[in-house]
């Protein structure tokens, strides 16, 4: 008789005792203030910024816990969509295209806009975009260099359909101008970089710094963890401005850069010409863009733009709500 | 030394003879490799120009197709102006073995240029981390299941038919899965070894398990053994040298998958040095990465080798090998 209390007793409080602790997991995975925010970045000039801030600590300074996890672009985007990061760096295009899976995402905080850096880079004797019509040219479909090239063909009043467009991985993009079937190629740096001087004489003939605004980086959150955890956004978010500031002082920037070389693997004197078509955005530079408007100069009008073109070229079917994609607030004082 | 006695059908050829094939194994690629590299005229479809001339656009050091370098030069000297020179080469997704062997050294001896970075060979290690419990997980799992198979049928025709069909499907296209369940780390890049694996592991194992003698069995059943013994006394002792046999060609496999799997998840190991090079156009690094690969997984498979013939001393081909 006693045994039996006894074991009811042990087995009641086992149950409570287990009960206590499952919760307890639940609780610190709901709010999960101890665990430090994760954050994906991957092999852009204007994302690659942030090692500086690592190598520093400045985030420690801050009071932020954050750890930043180095990926391959489409790897860093699945993880996130997998929702194994809390935070990933993007362009707005892709941040949409990303939401667009089911993964919701909040842009916080812009980091720059390609300025040179996405081109269209084609071979000698081709003078313009209008000398392209109907030759071959390579590039990533759906991603943000097909984006370029339409709007460069539209401002000239031509189609898509004037060019054929050859299905090509970016990172191959260089051996693919190379080996001589296409007139042009599509990519962003360093591939587009490696494409110039693998084909002698080949150019650039659009970029993005014919249209400053058409691909914006972003660093975008998931939107629990900004509910959650909106006051440690704003401490990584204040950390930006100081990366912004040590990048662009030419007193400091070639620390900054000697950071940035060693975190992809290449020289320095090799790393500065990449940082040159990247335009880093301070946190005012960036409050400026986070304003709705229609067109280019702002975030929203640009990523409408970008929900335009991403459904209609199937990317994804129904446009998003860009509204609630971006979150302007973090950025006010 | 006549001919014959080198192509006796069937034959061994003498210890000496053996090594020294061996050795041009390895030499004859190195050789082509070296003629490729070094001589001008049986490849080199490009000008490395080191004086551009009036050239606009060329630059020291810039290497030109063959055939815009000769109509730039047809140019210049019709305009008058200065001819450009330049030396043929390669194109620069080959580069020349005393190359690759430079950057094969330096790989190793410099220091990771960021903070916190990885030197080569800790890069390396954590590769072969990933491949070990890739392996380990796999055999854990497709060892005991290929020797049931390959005893009972009940168990093969269970198995095998999904095995078969589910070896066909692409290890990679669970990347996103994988990452999803077991996170960014290494998880999802041991799981992509583990079904690159597993299930070519049941099926050559069963298959292996099926061809022990059955007089052996029978042998053993007419003498009464349980089922349990004959598994543990009769069967696995059995098979053992095969199944060795068996791991040591599964392991090279698990290899291949080694660079699919670090590309998913965070970037990691030796793929990660491999892919990052390859972006900036070092293919002299990418290449000697590659050789470290071959150099360590053959040379693993060597020590097994070796291991194998003292584990199992009765096995007389593997002490013919």
């Amino acid at each position: 008789m006693q045994t039996t209390s006894f074991i009811k007793r042990f087995s009641a409080r086992t149950v409570l005792t287990a009960t206590a602790f499952t919760a307890s997991l639940l609780f610190t995975n709901l709010s999960n203030a101890a665990a430090p925010l994760k954050v994906g970045y991957s092999d852009w000039p204007g994302w690659v910024a942030w090692q500086v801030a690592i190598d520093k600590g400045w985030f420690k300074e801050a009071g932020v816990d954050v750890q930043f996890e180095w990926f391959d672009y489409v790897a860093s985007m699945d993880a996130f969509a997998a929702g194994k990061i809390d935070g990933v760096t993007v362009t707005n295009g892709d941040a949409l295209v990303t939401g667009s899976g089911g993964a919701k995402n909040v842009m916080i905080l812009l980091t720059d806009y390609s300025n040179g850096n996405d081109m269209i880079v084609a071979k000698q004797g081709i003078k313009s975009l209008k000398d392209l019509k109907g030759k071959k040219i390579g590039l990533e479909t759906g991603f943000v260099e097909h984006l370029l090239l339409l709007n460069g063909l539209e401002k000239i009043g031509m189609k898509e359909s004037d060019v054929t467009i050859v299905n090509t991985k970016t990172n191959e993009t260089p051996q693919a101008l190379a080996s001589g079937d296409l007139s042009a190629i599509g990519a962003w740096q360093p591939n587009s970089g490696e494409a110039m001087s693998r084909v002698p004489g080949a150019k650039p003939i659009y970029t993005s710094a014919d249209e400053p605004g058409l691909i914006y980086d972003v660093l975008t959150v998931s939107p629990t963890s900004l509910s959650s955890r909106k006051a440690d956004w704003k401490k990584v978010i204040k950390v930006w401005d100081k990366v912004v500031m040590y990048i662009n002082d030419p007193k400091t920037q070639p620390d900054a850069v000697k950071i940035m070389a060693a975190r992809v693997g290449i020289k320095p004197e090799a790393y500065l010409p990449l940082l040159k078509g990247t335009k880093l955005l301070s946190l005012e530079e960036g409050k400026k863009v986070f304003v709705k408007a229609p067109g280019f100069k702002s975030l929203y009008g640009s990523s409408k733009i970008s929900d335009d073109f991403n459904v209609k070229y199937g990317v994804y079917k129904k446009p998003m709500d860009i509204q609630k994609a971006i979150d302007p607030s973090l950025l006010a004082k | 030394m006549s001919l014959e006695s080198w192509f006796a059908v069937r034959r061994e050829l003498s210890p000496r003879r053996q090594k020294l094939l061996g050795l041009g194994s390895f030499l004859l690629p190195l050789l082509i490799w070296c003629v490729v590299s070094y001589v001008p005229f049986v490849w080199h479809p490009m000008v490395l120009v080191n004086k551009p001339g009036d050239v606009d656009y060329f630059q020291v050091d810039m290497l030109v197709d063959k055939a815009s370098f000769k109509e730039e030069s047809a140019n210049m000297q019709a305009a008058g102006k200065v001819i450009p020179e330049g030396k043929p080469a390669n194109p620069i997704y080959l580069p020349a073995p005393h190359e690759v062997a430079k950057a094969l050294y330096t790989g190793f001896t410099t220091a990771p240029e960021q903070r916190d970075g990885k030197w080569l060979h800790e890069s390396l290690w954590h590769s072969i981390q990933v491949i070990f419990w890739g392996f380990f997980i796999s055999s854990l799992i497709g060892v005991p299941i290929g020797i049931l198979c390959g005893t009972y049928s009940a168990v093969s025709r269970l198995n095998e038919p999904f095995i078969e069909f589910f070896r066909y499907l692409p290890a990679p296209a669970f990347g996103a899965l994988a990452v999803a369940i077991l996170g960014i780390y290494d998880g999802p890049k041991i799981a992509i070894i583990v079904i690159g694996t597993l299930f070519q592991q049941i099926l050559i194992i069963a298959n292996t398990t099926r061809k022990l003698d059955y007089s052996l069995l029978e042998a053993a059943l007419t003498l009464g053994t349980s089922k349990f013994k004959l598994m543990m006394h009769v069967i696995i002792p059995g098979i053992l040298p095969e199944l060795y046999r068996d791991q040591r060609i599964l392991l090279g496999w698990a290899w291949t998958y080694l660079i699919v799997a670090e590309l998913i998840g965070t970037s990691s190991g030796i793929t990660w040095f491999i892919t990052q090079q390859a972006r900036y156009q070092h293919f002299d690094n990418v290449y000697a990465a590659i050789i470290i690969i071959g150099v360590i997984g053959l040379g693993g498979d060597l020590i097994l080798a070796w291991l194998g013939k003292h584990l199992f001393p009765w096995d007389r081909p593997a002490n013919k090998e």
